[in-house]
Protein backbone atom coordinates (compact mmCIF):
# COMPACT_ATOMS: atom_id res chain seq x y z
CA UNK A 1 0.00 0.00 0.00
CA UNK A 2 2.85 2.66 -0.66
CA UNK A 3 1.97 5.85 -0.55
CA UNK A 4 -1.66 4.85 0.87
CA UNK A 5 -3.99 6.82 3.42
CA UNK A 6 -2.80 8.12 6.61
CA UNK A 7 -3.46 5.94 9.37
CA UNK A 8 -3.80 8.27 12.62
CA UNK A 9 -3.38 6.29 16.16
CA UNK A 10 -4.88 7.27 19.30
CA UNK A 11 -2.58 6.43 21.66
CA UNK A 12 -2.39 7.65 25.64
CA UNK A 13 1.55 7.31 25.32
CA UNK A 14 2.33 8.28 21.44
CA UNK A 15 6.08 8.07 22.38
CA UNK A 16 4.68 4.25 22.99
CA UNK A 17 3.12 4.18 19.25
CA UNK A 18 6.55 2.79 17.96
CA UNK A 19 6.12 -0.75 17.10
CA UNK A 20 2.74 -0.05 15.82
CA UNK A 21 3.94 2.69 13.35
CA UNK A 22 6.76 -0.50 12.40
CA UNK A 23 4.13 -3.08 12.18
CA UNK A 24 2.08 -0.09 9.70
CA UNK A 25 4.87 1.18 7.75
CA UNK A 26 5.65 -2.91 6.69
CA UNK A 27 2.00 -2.94 5.51
CA UNK A 28 3.04 0.03 3.43
CA UNK A 29 1.55 2.40 5.26
CA UNK A 30 4.32 5.27 5.86
CA UNK A 31 1.98 8.15 6.78
CA UNK A 32 1.06 7.79 10.46
CA UNK A 33 -0.36 10.38 12.42
CA UNK A 34 -0.21 9.73 16.46
CA UNK A 35 -1.88 11.79 18.67
CA UNK A 36 -3.05 11.60 22.09
CA UNK A 37 -6.49 11.78 23.87
CA UNK A 38 -6.03 15.44 23.84
CA UNK A 39 -5.39 15.55 20.69
CA UNK A 40 -7.77 13.71 18.87
CA UNK A 41 -10.94 15.89 18.40
CA UNK A 42 -8.61 18.31 16.73
CA UNK A 43 -6.99 15.73 14.06
CA UNK A 44 -10.14 14.32 12.92
CA UNK A 45 -11.94 18.03 12.51
CA UNK A 46 -9.01 18.27 10.24
CA UNK A 47 -10.24 15.57 8.36
CA UNK A 48 -11.22 11.72 7.91
CA UNK A 49 -8.27 9.53 8.15
CA UNK A 50 -8.46 5.95 6.07
CA UNK A 51 -8.12 4.54 8.93
CA UNK A 52 -8.09 5.04 12.50
CA UNK A 53 -6.44 3.25 15.20
CA UNK A 54 -7.55 3.80 19.41
CA UNK A 55 -5.98 2.48 22.16
CA UNK A 56 -8.54 0.93 24.51
CA UNK A 57 -6.16 3.20 27.32
CA UNK A 58 -6.86 6.30 26.04
CA UNK A 59 -9.13 8.81 28.01
CA UNK A 60 -12.54 8.56 27.51
CA UNK A 61 -12.04 5.42 25.39
CA UNK A 62 -15.51 3.26 25.48
CA UNK A 63 -18.65 2.73 23.77
CA UNK A 64 -20.01 6.50 24.23
CA UNK A 65 -16.91 7.31 22.24
CA UNK A 66 -17.25 4.83 19.29
CA UNK A 67 -20.69 6.41 19.56
CA UNK A 68 -19.87 10.28 19.13
CA UNK A 69 -17.67 9.18 16.65
CA UNK A 70 -20.23 7.98 14.29
CA UNK A 71 -22.36 10.84 14.25
CA UNK A 72 -20.07 13.20 12.38
CA UNK A 73 -21.15 12.51 9.30
CA UNK A 74 -17.17 12.32 7.57
CA UNK A 75 -16.62 9.20 9.79
CA UNK A 76 -19.44 7.55 9.50
CA UNK A 77 -17.61 4.76 7.15
CA UNK A 78 -14.23 4.99 8.39
CA UNK A 79 -12.95 1.83 10.25
CA UNK A 80 -12.30 2.46 13.51
CA UNK A 81 -10.00 -0.34 15.22
CA UNK A 82 -10.07 -0.77 18.83
CA UNK A 83 -6.63 -2.15 20.55
CA UNK A 84 -6.23 -3.42 24.17
CA UNK A 85 -7.67 -5.83 26.40
CA UNK A 86 -11.28 -6.70 26.67
CA UNK A 87 -12.23 -8.97 29.09
CA UNK A 88 -15.80 -9.26 28.61
CA UNK A 89 -17.79 -10.51 26.52
CA UNK A 90 -20.53 -7.84 26.46
CA UNK A 91 -18.05 -5.16 26.81
CA UNK A 92 -16.49 -6.25 22.94
CA UNK A 93 -20.31 -6.28 21.79
CA UNK A 94 -20.99 -3.60 23.33
CA UNK A 95 -17.88 -1.63 21.85
CA UNK A 96 -18.88 -3.02 18.27
CA UNK A 97 -22.15 -2.00 18.65
CA UNK A 98 -21.48 1.47 19.18
CA UNK A 99 -19.25 1.40 16.19
CA UNK A 100 -16.10 -0.12 16.25
CA UNK A 101 -15.03 -1.69 13.15
CA UNK A 102 -13.28 -4.57 15.03
CA UNK A 103 -11.42 -5.33 18.03
CA UNK A 104 -7.55 -5.96 18.23
CA UNK A 105 -7.72 -7.59 21.48
CA UNK A 106 -4.35 -8.64 23.20
CA UNK A 107 -1.98 -9.59 24.05
CA UNK A 108 -1.65 -10.22 20.66
CA UNK A 109 2.09 -10.56 18.77
CA UNK A 110 3.14 -7.95 16.17
CA UNK A 111 2.81 -10.78 13.49
CA UNK A 112 -0.95 -11.15 14.60
CA UNK A 113 -1.37 -7.36 14.55
CA UNK A 114 -0.17 -7.09 10.96
CA UNK A 115 -2.18 -10.17 10.07
CA UNK A 116 -5.35 -8.59 11.68
CA UNK A 117 -4.26 -5.25 10.03
CA UNK A 118 -3.65 -6.52 6.46
CA UNK A 119 -7.50 -6.86 5.59
CA UNK A 120 -8.44 -3.97 6.92
CA UNK A 121 -6.11 -1.91 4.91
CA UNK A 122 -6.85 -3.68 1.84
CA UNK A 123 -10.95 -3.76 2.28
CA UNK A 124 -10.39 0.50 2.58
CA UNK A 125 -8.10 0.58 -0.45
CA UNK A 126 -10.27 -1.20 -2.28
CA UNK A 127 -13.57 0.14 -0.97
CA UNK A 128 -11.43 3.84 -2.15
CA UNK A 129 -10.91 2.09 -5.54
CA UNK A 130 -14.36 1.59 -5.98
CA UNK A 131 -15.39 4.58 -4.81
CA UNK A 132 -13.35 6.63 -7.29
CA UNK A 133 -14.59 3.86 -10.02
CA UNK A 134 -18.50 4.78 -9.54
CA UNK A 135 -17.71 8.82 -9.21
CA UNK A 136 -15.69 8.46 -12.36
CA UNK A 137 -18.69 6.57 -13.91
CA UNK A 138 -21.04 8.93 -12.65
CA UNK A 139 -19.14 11.91 -14.03
CA UNK A 140 -18.83 9.87 -17.09
CA UNK A 141 -22.94 9.20 -17.48
CA UNK A 142 -23.34 12.69 -16.90
CA UNK A 143 -21.00 13.94 -19.70
CA UNK A 144 -22.69 11.41 -21.63
CA UNK A 145 -25.84 12.28 -21.52
CA UNK A 146 -25.12 15.75 -22.20
CA UNK A 147 -23.72 15.52 -25.25
CA UNK A 148 -26.41 12.61 -26.25
CA UNK A 149 -28.76 15.49 -25.28
CA UNK A 150 -26.96 18.10 -27.34
CA UNK A 151 -26.33 15.51 -30.28
CA UNK A 152 -30.46 14.46 -30.26
CA UNK A 153 -31.28 18.24 -30.50
CA UNK A 154 -28.66 18.60 -33.77
CA UNK A 155 -31.06 15.55 -34.61
CA UNK A 156 -33.82 17.38 -34.65
CA UNK A 157 -32.61 20.29 -36.40
CA UNK A 158 -32.40 17.95 -39.28
CA UNK A 159 -36.18 17.62 -39.56
CA UNK A 160 -38.69 20.36 -41.32
CA UNK A 161 -39.64 22.75 -38.32
CA UNK A 162 -43.22 24.01 -37.53
CA UNK A 163 -42.59 26.99 -39.96
CA UNK A 164 -41.62 24.86 -42.86
CA UNK A 165 -44.60 22.67 -42.84
CA UNK A 166 -46.75 25.74 -41.56
CA UNK A 167 -45.50 27.16 -45.06
CA UNK A 168 -45.64 23.95 -47.36
CA UNK A 169 -49.17 23.59 -45.81
CA UNK A 170 -50.83 27.35 -47.18
CA UNK A 171 -48.73 26.66 -50.45
CA UNK A 172 -49.76 23.92 -51.32
CA UNK A 173 -53.11 23.41 -49.89
CA UNK A 174 -52.01 19.93 -47.77
CA UNK A 175 -52.03 19.57 -43.73
CA UNK A 176 -48.61 17.78 -43.05
CA UNK A 177 -48.03 15.94 -39.70
CA UNK A 178 -45.29 13.89 -37.91
CA UNK A 179 -44.17 11.97 -35.87
CA UNK A 180 -40.39 11.29 -34.68
CA UNK A 181 -39.65 8.57 -32.60
CA UNK A 182 -36.25 7.30 -31.89
CA UNK A 183 -35.83 4.04 -29.99
CA UNK A 184 -32.91 5.79 -28.20
CA UNK A 185 -31.39 9.09 -27.61
CA UNK A 186 -30.53 8.91 -31.49
CA UNK A 187 -32.02 7.25 -34.28
CA UNK A 188 -31.47 6.54 -37.75
CA UNK A 189 -34.55 7.69 -39.82
CA UNK A 190 -34.33 11.17 -41.26
CA UNK A 191 -37.87 12.91 -43.07
CA UNK A 192 -38.15 16.28 -45.18
CA UNK A 193 -40.02 18.56 -47.20
CA UNK A 194 -39.12 20.90 -49.50
CA UNK A 195 -40.95 23.11 -52.06
CA UNK A 196 -39.94 23.03 -55.92
CA UNK A 197 -41.88 25.15 -57.47
CA UNK A 198 -45.59 26.75 -57.24
CA UNK A 199 -47.30 22.85 -57.76
CA UNK A 200 -44.89 20.59 -56.46
CA UNK A 201 -43.26 20.02 -53.34
CA UNK A 202 -40.79 17.05 -52.58
CA UNK A 203 -41.53 14.77 -49.42
CA UNK A 204 -39.06 11.96 -48.43
CA UNK A 205 -39.05 9.44 -45.75
CA UNK A 206 -35.57 7.28 -45.08
CA UNK A 207 -34.24 4.67 -42.35
CA UNK A 208 -31.37 3.66 -42.36
CA UNK A 209 -29.99 0.24 -40.55
CA UNK A 210 -30.04 0.23 -37.51
CA UNK A 211 -30.51 2.79 -34.98
CA UNK A 212 -28.47 4.63 -32.11
CA UNK A 213 -25.34 6.51 -32.66
CA UNK A 214 -24.11 4.96 -36.22
CA UNK A 215 -27.56 5.45 -37.87
CA UNK A 216 -27.68 8.53 -36.95
CA UNK A 217 -24.45 9.86 -37.74
CA UNK A 218 -25.70 7.92 -41.24
CA UNK A 219 -28.89 10.54 -41.45
CA UNK A 220 -26.97 13.95 -41.19
CA UNK A 221 -24.59 12.08 -44.14
CA UNK A 222 -27.70 11.76 -45.66
CA UNK A 223 -28.81 15.25 -45.03
CA UNK A 224 -25.64 16.99 -46.06
CA UNK A 225 -26.06 14.79 -49.47
CA UNK A 226 -29.57 16.21 -49.91
CA UNK A 227 -28.70 19.82 -50.12
CA UNK A 228 -26.37 19.12 -52.93
CA UNK A 229 -28.27 21.53 -55.43
CA UNK A 230 -27.42 19.36 -58.12
CA UNK A 231 -30.11 16.76 -57.30
CA UNK A 232 -32.73 16.14 -59.98
CA UNK A 233 -34.82 16.71 -57.00
CA UNK A 234 -37.76 16.69 -59.60
CA UNK A 235 -37.53 13.42 -60.21
CA UNK A 236 -37.46 10.75 -57.46
CA UNK A 237 -36.51 7.42 -59.60
CA UNK A 238 -33.12 10.06 -60.45
CA UNK A 239 -33.16 11.23 -57.23
CA UNK A 240 -32.53 7.80 -55.37
CA UNK A 241 -30.13 6.90 -58.34
CA UNK A 242 -27.87 9.52 -57.39
CA UNK A 243 -27.57 9.63 -53.82
CA UNK A 244 -27.33 5.69 -53.91
CA UNK A 245 -23.91 6.79 -56.10
CA UNK A 246 -23.16 9.09 -53.24
CA UNK A 247 -23.61 6.98 -50.36
CA UNK A 248 -22.22 3.45 -52.05
CA UNK A 249 -18.38 3.74 -50.77
CA UNK A 250 -19.27 6.03 -48.52
CA UNK A 251 -21.22 3.51 -45.88
CA UNK A 252 -20.07 0.46 -44.16
CA UNK A 253 -20.39 -3.23 -45.59
CA UNK A 254 -23.82 -4.02 -43.72
CA UNK A 255 -25.35 -0.19 -43.63
CA UNK A 256 -27.51 0.95 -46.08
CA UNK A 257 -31.02 2.88 -46.29
CA UNK A 258 -34.82 2.39 -46.82
CA UNK A 259 -36.41 5.35 -48.67
CA UNK A 260 -39.16 6.75 -50.09
CA UNK A 261 -39.04 10.07 -51.84
CA UNK A 262 -42.01 11.30 -53.74
CA UNK A 263 -43.02 14.35 -55.84
CA UNK A 264 -46.23 15.83 -55.14
CA UNK A 265 -47.79 17.80 -57.95
CA UNK A 266 -51.21 19.39 -56.29
CA UNK A 267 -52.00 20.90 -59.65
CA UNK A 268 -51.94 17.30 -61.52
CA UNK A 269 -53.40 15.54 -58.21
CA UNK A 270 -51.06 13.00 -58.40
CA UNK A 271 -47.57 12.19 -56.72
CA UNK A 272 -44.63 10.67 -58.45
CA UNK A 273 -42.32 8.39 -56.28
CA UNK A 274 -39.55 6.37 -56.09
CA UNK A 275 -38.38 3.78 -53.30
CA UNK A 276 -35.48 1.93 -52.05
CA UNK A 277 -36.59 -0.88 -50.29
CA UNK A 278 -38.91 1.24 -48.10
CA UNK A 279 -42.23 0.14 -46.95
CA UNK A 280 -44.81 0.50 -49.29
CA UNK A 281 -46.78 4.36 -49.34
CA UNK A 282 -50.62 4.34 -48.05
CA UNK A 283 -53.15 6.97 -50.24
CA UNK A 284 -56.34 7.15 -48.55
CA UNK A 285 -58.88 8.39 -51.33
CA UNK A 286 -61.68 10.98 -50.64
CA UNK A 287 -64.11 7.92 -50.43
CA UNK A 288 -62.65 5.96 -47.83
CA UNK A 289 -61.08 3.55 -49.82
CA UNK A 290 -57.30 2.78 -49.59
CA UNK A 291 -54.54 2.60 -52.21
CA UNK A 292 -51.29 0.45 -51.83
CA UNK A 293 -48.70 1.71 -53.70
CA UNK A 294 -46.09 -0.87 -55.20
CA UNK A 295 -42.54 -0.48 -53.54
CA UNK A 296 -39.54 -2.36 -55.03
CA UNK A 297 -36.00 -1.11 -55.22
CA UNK A 298 -32.56 -1.63 -53.32
CA UNK A 299 -31.91 -0.24 -50.44
CA UNK A 300 -29.23 3.03 -51.02
CA UNK A 301 -25.37 1.97 -50.06
CA UNK A 302 -25.94 -1.60 -51.47
CA UNK A 303 -24.63 -1.47 -54.83
CA UNK A 304 -22.95 1.15 -57.62
CA UNK A 305 -25.64 -0.22 -60.51
CA UNK A 306 -28.74 0.08 -58.57
CA UNK A 307 -31.22 1.93 -60.87
CA UNK A 308 -34.91 2.63 -59.67
CA UNK A 309 -38.36 3.44 -60.80
CA UNK A 310 -40.95 5.75 -60.65
CA UNK A 311 -43.99 5.19 -59.54
CA UNK A 312 -47.52 7.29 -59.56
CA UNK A 313 -50.57 7.69 -57.24
CA UNK A 314 -53.53 9.66 -58.02
CA UNK A 315 -53.47 12.22 -54.93
CA UNK A 316 -56.52 14.49 -55.59
CA UNK A 317 -58.12 16.71 -53.00
CA UNK A 318 -59.87 15.01 -49.92
CA UNK A 319 -57.31 12.35 -50.12
CA UNK A 320 -54.30 11.82 -47.54
CA UNK A 321 -50.84 10.13 -48.17
CA UNK A 322 -49.34 8.11 -45.05
CA UNK A 323 -45.82 7.04 -44.82
CA UNK A 324 -43.71 4.86 -42.46
CA UNK A 325 -40.59 3.69 -41.60
CA UNK A 326 -40.87 -0.02 -40.83
CA UNK A 327 -41.04 -0.10 -37.23
CA UNK A 328 -44.76 0.86 -37.01
CA UNK A 329 -45.50 -2.47 -38.98
CA UNK A 330 -42.59 -4.79 -37.63
CA UNK A 331 -43.14 -3.53 -34.08
CA UNK A 332 -44.59 -6.50 -31.48
CA UNK A 333 -47.49 -6.46 -29.29
CA UNK A 334 -47.90 -7.76 -25.72
CA UNK A 335 -48.43 -11.03 -26.88
CA UNK A 336 -45.53 -11.31 -29.06
CA UNK A 337 -46.62 -10.87 -32.45
CA UNK A 338 -45.81 -8.91 -34.64
CA UNK A 339 -47.96 -5.68 -35.34
CA UNK A 340 -48.04 -6.23 -39.33
CA UNK A 341 -48.30 -4.46 -42.47
CA UNK A 342 -52.15 -5.19 -42.36
CA UNK A 343 -52.38 -4.29 -38.92
CA UNK A 344 -51.44 -0.76 -40.65
CA UNK A 345 -53.40 -0.71 -43.25
CA UNK A 346 -56.96 -1.55 -40.68
CA UNK A 347 -55.23 1.38 -38.40
CA UNK A 348 -55.71 3.91 -41.37
CA UNK A 349 -58.96 2.39 -42.55
CA UNK A 350 -60.39 2.46 -39.27
CA UNK A 351 -59.95 6.01 -38.98
CA UNK A 352 -62.39 7.23 -42.20
CA UNK A 353 -65.73 7.06 -39.70
CA UNK A 354 -64.55 9.75 -37.17
CA UNK A 355 -61.29 11.46 -39.02
CA UNK A 356 -60.47 14.18 -36.83
CA UNK A 357 -58.92 17.51 -38.39
CA UNK A 358 -55.78 16.01 -37.82
CA UNK A 359 -55.61 11.96 -38.00
CA UNK A 360 -51.93 11.23 -37.06
CA UNK A 361 -52.68 11.71 -33.50
CA UNK A 362 -55.53 9.57 -33.52
CA UNK A 363 -53.60 6.86 -35.28
CA UNK A 364 -50.68 6.78 -32.60
CA UNK A 365 -53.31 7.00 -29.77
CA UNK A 366 -54.54 3.81 -30.95
CA UNK A 367 -51.80 2.31 -32.12
CA UNK A 368 -50.03 2.23 -28.64
CA UNK A 369 -53.20 1.03 -26.83
CA UNK A 370 -52.29 -1.89 -28.60
CA UNK A 371 -48.66 -1.89 -28.51
CA UNK A 372 -45.79 -1.26 -25.79
CA UNK A 373 -44.37 2.21 -25.85
CA UNK A 374 -40.94 1.07 -26.03
CA UNK A 375 -39.97 0.77 -29.31
CA UNK A 376 -37.15 -1.60 -30.31
CA UNK A 377 -36.68 0.51 -33.79
CA UNK A 378 -36.45 4.03 -34.53
CA UNK A 379 -40.35 5.10 -35.85
CA UNK A 380 -41.28 8.07 -38.24
CA UNK A 381 -44.88 8.42 -39.80
CA UNK A 382 -45.88 11.11 -41.84
CA UNK A 383 -49.77 12.11 -42.71
CA UNK A 384 -50.55 14.36 -45.74
CA UNK A 385 -53.16 15.29 -46.58
CA UNK A 386 -54.99 17.55 -49.59
CA UNK A 387 -57.33 19.84 -47.46
CA UNK A 388 -57.90 21.86 -51.13
CA UNK A 389 -56.18 23.72 -53.22
CA UNK A 390 -53.46 26.21 -52.54
CA UNK A 391 -53.84 29.25 -51.18
CA UNK A 392 -52.51 31.97 -53.06
CA UNK A 393 -50.21 34.08 -50.90
CA UNK A 394 -46.41 35.16 -50.79
CA UNK A 395 -45.03 31.73 -49.93
CA UNK B 1 -31.33 -18.42 -35.09
CA UNK B 2 -29.82 -21.68 -35.82
CA UNK B 3 -29.20 -23.78 -39.08
CA UNK B 4 -28.21 -26.76 -40.40
CA UNK B 5 -25.71 -27.94 -42.73
CA UNK B 6 -25.90 -30.31 -45.81
CA UNK B 7 -22.87 -31.08 -48.30
CA UNK B 8 -23.10 -32.36 -50.90
CA UNK B 9 -19.93 -32.71 -53.54
CA UNK B 10 -18.98 -28.93 -53.27
CA UNK B 11 -22.44 -27.54 -52.61
CA UNK B 12 -23.42 -26.52 -49.30
CA UNK B 13 -27.11 -26.13 -48.34
CA UNK B 14 -27.67 -24.28 -45.24
CA UNK B 15 -30.62 -24.13 -43.70
CA UNK B 16 -31.61 -21.42 -41.32
CA UNK B 17 -34.54 -21.78 -38.88
CA UNK B 18 -35.75 -18.96 -36.59
CA UNK B 19 -35.02 -15.01 -37.11
CA UNK B 20 -32.48 -12.82 -38.84
CA UNK B 21 -31.61 -9.94 -36.78
CA UNK B 22 -28.78 -8.07 -35.73
CA UNK B 23 -28.65 -11.06 -32.96
CA UNK B 24 -28.14 -13.41 -35.87
CA UNK B 25 -24.69 -11.43 -36.64
CA UNK B 26 -22.56 -13.61 -34.47
CA UNK B 27 -23.94 -17.15 -36.02
CA UNK B 28 -23.74 -15.68 -39.39
CA UNK B 29 -20.48 -14.88 -39.07
CA UNK B 30 -19.11 -18.07 -37.94
CA UNK B 31 -20.94 -19.43 -41.47
CA UNK B 32 -18.89 -17.21 -43.31
CA UNK B 33 -15.69 -17.77 -41.75
CA UNK B 34 -16.03 -21.54 -42.91
CA UNK B 35 -16.25 -20.21 -46.46
CA UNK B 36 -12.59 -18.50 -45.66
CA UNK B 37 -11.50 -22.54 -44.86
CA UNK B 38 -12.27 -23.17 -48.64
CA UNK B 39 -13.94 -26.29 -49.62
CA UNK B 40 -17.12 -24.77 -50.27
CA UNK B 41 -17.93 -24.19 -54.21
CA UNK B 42 -21.57 -23.02 -54.02
CA UNK B 43 -23.46 -22.16 -50.77
CA UNK B 44 -27.29 -22.50 -50.87
CA UNK B 45 -29.06 -20.51 -48.29
CA UNK B 46 -32.50 -22.47 -47.72
CA UNK B 47 -34.50 -19.55 -45.84
CA UNK B 48 -37.95 -21.12 -46.13
CA UNK B 49 -37.37 -22.09 -41.82
CA UNK B 50 -36.67 -18.14 -41.45
CA UNK B 51 -39.77 -16.59 -40.15
CA UNK B 52 -38.70 -13.26 -39.91
CA UNK B 53 -35.76 -10.77 -41.06
CA UNK B 54 -34.95 -7.18 -40.32
CA UNK B 55 -33.17 -4.57 -42.44
CA UNK B 56 -29.93 -5.83 -40.20
CA UNK B 57 -31.00 -9.65 -41.53
CA UNK B 58 -30.25 -7.85 -45.03
CA UNK B 59 -27.56 -6.52 -44.01
CA UNK B 60 -26.26 -10.45 -43.47
CA UNK B 61 -27.06 -11.05 -46.76
CA UNK B 62 -24.79 -8.42 -47.99
CA UNK B 63 -21.94 -9.13 -45.56
CA UNK B 64 -22.42 -13.34 -47.04
CA UNK B 65 -22.97 -12.13 -51.00
CA UNK B 66 -19.25 -9.57 -50.43
CA UNK B 67 -17.99 -12.64 -48.86
CA UNK B 68 -18.79 -14.96 -51.64
CA UNK B 69 -17.05 -12.59 -54.20
CA UNK B 70 -14.26 -12.67 -52.39
CA UNK B 71 -13.78 -16.03 -52.07
CA UNK B 72 -14.97 -17.36 -55.03
CA UNK B 73 -18.02 -19.31 -53.63
CA UNK B 74 -21.02 -19.37 -55.90
CA UNK B 75 -24.12 -17.92 -53.57
CA UNK B 76 -27.69 -17.94 -53.78
CA UNK B 77 -30.75 -17.90 -52.12
CA UNK B 78 -33.94 -20.21 -51.97
CA UNK B 79 -37.76 -20.63 -50.43
CA UNK B 80 -37.77 -17.35 -48.94
CA UNK B 81 -41.94 -17.08 -47.11
CA UNK B 82 -44.11 -14.82 -45.80
CA UNK B 83 -42.43 -11.63 -44.39
CA UNK B 84 -39.30 -12.57 -45.30
CA UNK B 85 -40.10 -13.35 -48.73
CA UNK B 86 -41.96 -9.51 -48.79
CA UNK B 87 -39.20 -8.12 -47.70
CA UNK B 88 -36.88 -9.51 -50.41
CA UNK B 89 -39.03 -8.38 -52.94
CA UNK B 90 -39.81 -5.22 -51.97
CA UNK B 91 -35.86 -4.59 -51.45
CA UNK B 92 -35.17 -6.52 -54.36
CA UNK B 93 -32.30 -8.61 -52.95
CA UNK B 94 -33.05 -10.75 -56.06
CA UNK B 95 -31.63 -8.42 -58.38
CA UNK B 96 -28.77 -8.52 -56.27
CA UNK B 97 -28.31 -12.52 -55.14
CA UNK B 98 -29.79 -15.25 -57.03
CA UNK B 99 -33.02 -16.38 -55.67
CA UNK B 100 -35.06 -19.51 -56.22
CA UNK B 101 -38.89 -18.33 -54.93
Amino acid sequence: MSGGPPVLIGHPRPHAAGPLRDVLGRLGVRDVTVVDGGGLAGALAAGAPQMLLLHAGLPGFGPQLMAELRTEAHLRDLPILALGRFPGGRARAELLRSGATDLLARPLTLAELSARLSPHLENRRLDRSLQEVIRSLRNHHSDAVQRMALARDMQLDLLPDATLCRSLERRYGIALDSHFESSSELGGDLWGARPIDDRRFALFLCDFTGHGVAAALNTFRLHALLARSDLPADDPAETLRVLNGLLVGLLPETQFAAMFYAVVDVAADRLVYATAAAPKPLVRRPDGGLDVGPSCGLPLGVAAEARYRNQCLDFPPGSALVLFSDALYEARGWDGRMFGYGGVTDLVRGLEDDAPDRPLRCLLDRYFTAMPRLLADDLTVLWVSRTGRPTPGPD
Amino acid sequence: MDYTVRDNGGVRELELRGQMTFEADAGFREILAEWEKGGVAECVLNLSAVEYMDSAGLGLLVLANNAAKRTGVVFRLKHPRGQVRELIEISEFHTLIPCEF
